[in-house]
């Protein structure tokens, strides 16, 4: 009794967590919510695990949790490299924005050394001539924001 | 009409080697060059800060994926109307550029990409051949682009096509990822034929076969999580 009372405290936990992963990654929250009911049932009638175990092929109830278990390990596995991804995501994020913040005073002094290479056009190009057309493939849909959000910084 | 504004990424990791060549080259032609250096240590960003229109430093390695983006993102910032990738390592040619950007403005693509099956390629090894083979065909199997070189550096796209990527794959994986949001997107594209220069040092550096099996971890990953 002892014992099923403290797995069924942590597979309900198991089932906690599945409820409160389903928003970001509905796969993984399945896949532990059916991994944590189906080990609940286990724990409540035990002898049922021998007869599923017989009828799919494995000789014991005891192995076949133990594989159990052994694909739980590999959903929290692949969930924590979904998490690293994620985390991954926002470092670049935080990276480029540093990189850019810092592209334009870096490059400032490059362009002045840069006059052999200077040619009819500006290096950054300028407002834009009242005689340029847009190619048809550009007005399909409106254009996207000109990005000032980023602009502001840079005209400080 | 005005030529317009065409502005060159250029994502560099290490390549102090080639870098100095590949932007003067483009600028002789007179393109706008943003290098975008990814946390090399061998001094890259101040070759190219000599001749880039402009350098931008990852403070941290992030992968060529990363690099695209930041650069895509800076030469938006900078009306860019036309955005060329373009490898570092010396093995596309700034010849091949011109065509690109008439595929865009000429037959009104969004996406002009380039192909070395129905260009050039020079002293391609074997066994590359067969993995950008393999991974042509995967790509034309899950995105359903009609294509026959799917992971060539070296494309151009409009305004409108470079903010329809996502670019999210820091890793290789986003040569592919690329082409998924070119499908979804739903504007038109173009393969335009370009010659590529296979060199000892492009090889070095280039991608291994067995970089396959990570790429598709990336991408199944990508799947699940979004």
């Amino acid at each position: 009794m002892i014992a099923q009372a403290i797995f069924s405290l942590l597979l309900s936990s198991v089932l906690i967590y599945a409820w409160a992963e389903y928003r970001r990654s509905p796969v993984v929250a399945l896949m532990s919510l059916v991994a944590s009911l189906v080990g609940l049932y286990f724990v409540w009638i035990p002898s049922h695990t021998t007869r599923v175990a017989e009828f799919i092929g494995i000789g014991r109830g005891a192995d076949l949790i133990m594989y159990l278990w052994i694909c739980i390990s590999l959903i929290v596995l692949l969930n924590l490299h979904l998490k690293l991804r994620s985390q991954h995501e926002v470092i670049t994020a935080l990276a480029r924005a540093i990189a850019l913040a810092n592209a334009d005073s870096a490059t400032e002094g490059a362009r002045l050394r840069n006059t052999e290479h200077e040619t009819a056009k500006p290096a950054i190009p300028l407002a834009r001539d009242a005689s340029y057309k847009e190619p048809i493939s550009m007005v399909r849909t409106p254009r996207p924001p000109p990005y000032s959000a980023r602009r502001s910084y840079r005209s400080k | 009409m005005q030529t317009p504004a065409v502005w060159v990424i250029c994502p560099a990791f290490n390549e102090a080697a080639t870098i100095a060549n590949v932007v003067a080259d483009l600028r002789r032609r007179r393109y706008d060059v943003v290098v975008v250096d990814d946390g090399s240590v061998d001094g890259t960003r101040h070759i190219a800060a000599k001749i880039a229109t402009a350098v931008i430093t990852h403070p941290v390695n992030l992968g060529q994926g990363a690099a695209l983006k930041t650069g895509i993102d800076y030469a938006l910032s900078h009306d860019a109307e036309i955005l060329v990738t373009f490898d570092a390592d010396g093995q596309h040619r700034a010849d091949d550029i011109p065509r690109l950007v008439r595929a865009l403005t000429e037959q009104r693509a969004d996406f002009a990409l380039g192909s070395r099956r129905i260009g050039h390629s020079c002293n391609i090894p074997f066994v590359r051949r067969v993995f950008l083979f393999a991974a042509t065909l995967f790509t034309v199997a899950t995105t359903g682009l009609c294509l026959t070189d799917t992971h060539n550096g070296l494309r151009a796209f409009t305004r409108q096509g470079a903010v329809a990527l996502s670019l999210r794959q820091n890793r290789m994986a986003h040569a592919s990822e690329i082409l998924a949001d070119i499908a979804n997107s739903g504007l038109r594209y173009l393969e335009v034929p370009v010659t590529v220069d296979y060199t000892p040092y492009s090889l070095a550096k280039g991608q291994r076969a067995s970089d396959f099996v990570m790429i598709l971890l990336d991408l199944f990953a990508r799947k699940l999580h979004r």
